[in-house]
């Protein structure tokens, strides 16, 4: 009997401690991408290296969480809730480590474009906006993750289909703009591309939010537009 | 005690003759009877007892027979005196608790690894917790950048942590963790975003001040240089004295504001001596006209009667470099409007002109020192970057407010506007 009681303990505790590395792992990703959106608004490509460097360590983080994961199912082989909770950070930490790298290619883009001598804030007006809406998202669906809160996740899943319009029409605005003045054509390219890894961010963060529905409720909505409604 | 021994002592007494007399068996009957009732009496009280402590409220109903009575009166006072105590404590840490909630810092309760266990609303407002639903959760699972998580592992807490937010932009906190009770922290958040902004405007301040001297004292001192290392023509070295002399004066007016800024600020309050409006606004129109030197055309518009109480000086230098700006960003040919209107609701010192305009963006930041939309184009006007510090300045201890409106390419409109106290002969 005490016997069992200290292993079952024992297995709480290593669920714990993966959720707060998945936890912390989510806050670095957060903090790369708001230094991102500091960069494009501020153009101090120093801190480009930064984040560049920072998601090497996001690259650590997934693959040892992921073998964490490996490991409790080998050994604990939980069943039930904590079967799920295993699984979904597995899928979880995936979404995190693109998003790192989303991070990673707006920074990149910023200094091709400030290096170039644009201002890049003179075109895409929306998108600091856009990137403060999605960095939310992240925060809320790392949050709900936290809680094991389905009805926040459900929000931000609804939420994404804002910045998607959002998105769509910086896109025309752009287009508007290399057509008025073809000499915006490079700058405008890297724009886009730092507007589509944004927007990219946004269905992370909405996938992570899936995975959370997947933990607490035990429902898959992947691909299902009614779960949603 | 003695009234049940009395009673037993009583059937008895009476049962003894009762079967020695008559009937033996009749004896003992009503000696049974006698003790079954006797029993039964205290059964009830027992059980009623019973039944009450399975749930002990304060009833005032709890009635017990002879002896019982009085435990049971017991019972109901220490039940009260005990209730009552609590009550109290709670009054206590009910108020403890509302002034946790009340503190302008944030305070989170942690246990010995950092698990929530309570927080106040402050914190959650600053940090993004929720009491309900974070109880019990480790702080860094909610609280995830990386810095704090590093400096919660590094478990080295005697100096603050000052954490810029990625959760809410532009929000600075300072965080203490201060161990209590042996084994739990007391995480402390100071908000010291108005702190860290003045830091930094003052850095900026100093930053600015050594930046713009330099650059005059550079070329300064390079036509210093030339003119003792080079024998130059006549001509030339006239033009170099005549490039010093006007770097010389850029400095000069630059004291100059600097030392009219901090004359305001460190002033005492206006005193309410009576400007002449009619006076200083026809003075203002014809500094205009000798400004412009016939480039622009200049208007004057006046609106009702009235005169503004306060600080002559301050008010002409704050007038006039709305008026000196004007002309100076007015293309040739364009058209600046002085108006001065006074109605019941106050009085209003407007130049409008039909300059090239400032950008919506710019217009929040206009008034800080040194603050330039066009760094080269202002300096090229001869403006020092302080002229609207000082106009927002004076205008302030006027308890006047600065509203500018602007587009760019059509021009701007800058009006000083003053409350009625601050008119006279309304």
């Amino acid at each position: 009997m005490n016997e069992t009681l200290h292993v079952s303990s024992q297995f709480d505790e290593d669920l714990a401690r993966l959720r707060t590395h998945v936890l912390q792992m989510g806050g670095v990703v957060e903090t790369q991408i708001s230094a991102a959106i500091e960069a494009y608004s501020s153009g101090e490509v120093a801190s480009v290296k930064t984040i560049v460097e920072t998601d090497r360590r996001i690259n650590q983080l997934e693959r040892s969480i992921d073998e964490d994961c490996a490991h409790i199912i080998a050994q604990r082989q939980p069943a039930a809730s904590d079967l799920r909770l295993v699984l979904g950070i597995s899928k979880i930490v995936t979404d995190l480590e693109r998003t790192g790298d989303e991070a990673k290619k707006i920074a990149k883009s910023v200094r091709r474009i400030y290096e170039a001598g644009h201002q890049p804030t003179q075109y895409g007006i929306g998108i600091r906006h856009l990137a403060e809406a999605v960095l939310a998202l992240v925060r809320r669906s790392l949050d709900a993750f936290a809680r094991q809160d389905a009805a926040q996740a459900i929000e931000v899943i609804r939420a994404d289909q804002d910045v998607d319009l959002e998105f769509k029409s910086i896109i025309r605005q752009l287009i508007t703009h290399m057509m008025e003045d073809p000499r915006t054509i490079t700058t405008s390219l890297e724009i886009m591309a730092i507007s589509r890894a944004i927007e990219r961010i946004g269905d992370h963060a909405k996938n992570i939010c899936e995975q959370v529905i997947y933990v607490v409720e035990g429902r898959d909505i992947r691909h299902d537009k009614e779960a949603i409604k | 005690m003695q009234r049940a021994l009395f009673y037993g002592v009583l059937t008895a007494a009476v049962a003894l003759p009762l079967g020695y007399y008559v009937e033996a068996w009749m004896g003992w009957v009503l000696f049974y009877v006698g003790l079954s009732l006797h029993l039964a009496m205290h059964y009830r009280n027992f059980s009623r007892l019973e039944r009450w402590t399975r749930k002990p409220v304060l009833d005032a109903s709890l009635e017990g027979d002879g002896d019982w009575d009085r435990i049971f009166r017991r019972l109901y006072r220490h039940e009260k005196e005990l209730l009552e105590k609590i009550e109290l404590r709670e009054r206590d840490i009910g108020r403890l608790i509302a002034a946790v909630h009340a503190m302008n810092d944030g305070i989170v309760l942690l246990d010995g690894n950092f698990y929530i266990q309570f927080c106040n609303k402050t914190a959650e407002r600053q940090l993004g917790l929720d009491s309900a639903r974070d109880r019990g959760a480790s702080i860094a699972n909610i609280l995830r950048q990386p810095e704090f998580v590093a400096y919660l592992g590094e478990a080295d807490f005697s100096r603050p942590l000052t954490l810029r937010l990625d959760r809410y932009f532009e929000r600075v906190l300072s965080l203490y963790l201060i161990l209590y009770a042996e084994d739990c922290w007391l995480l402390q958040v100071k908000d010291i975003t108005q702190t860290d902004r003045l830091d930094s405007m003052r850095r900026d301040f100093v930053a600015n001040v050594s930046h713009e001297l330099r650059t005059p004292l550079t070329v300064l001192s390079g036509f210093v240089e030339t003119l003792q290392e080079i024998d130059v023509d006549a001509e030339s070295r006239k033009h170099y004295l005549q490039l010093m002399g006007q770097q010389s004066t850029r400095m000069l007016s630059i004291v100059q504001d600097l030392l009219t800024l901090s004359s305001i600020e460190s002033a005492p309050p206006p005193q309410d001596e009576v400007v002449d409006m009619a006076t200083l606004v026809d003075k203002l129109h014809r500094d205009a006209e000798a400004l412009s030197a016939g480039r622009h055309t200049i208007h004057l518009e006046t609106e009702g009667q009235g005169d503004l109480l306060g600080a002559e000086s301050e008010l002409i230098s704050a007038f006039a470099n709305l008026v000196a700006n004007a002309v100076r960003y007015t293309p040739n040919g364009g058209t600046i409007t002085l108006s001065w209107k006074v109605s019941p609701a106050g009085a209003e010192f407007a130049v409008q002109d039909t300059g090239i305009g400032i950008d919506a963006k710019h217009i929040p930041r206009l008034t800080e020192r040194f603050y330039r939309v066009d760094r080269g184009r202002s300096r090229d006007a001869g403006g020092t970057g302080l002229g609207l510090a000082i106009v927002k300045h004076s205008l302030s201890r006027h308890q006047a407010t600065l509203e500018v409106t602007s587009k760019p390419g059509e021009g701007s409109r800058f009006a000083a506007k003053f409350p009625p106290s601050r008119v006279s002969g309304v």
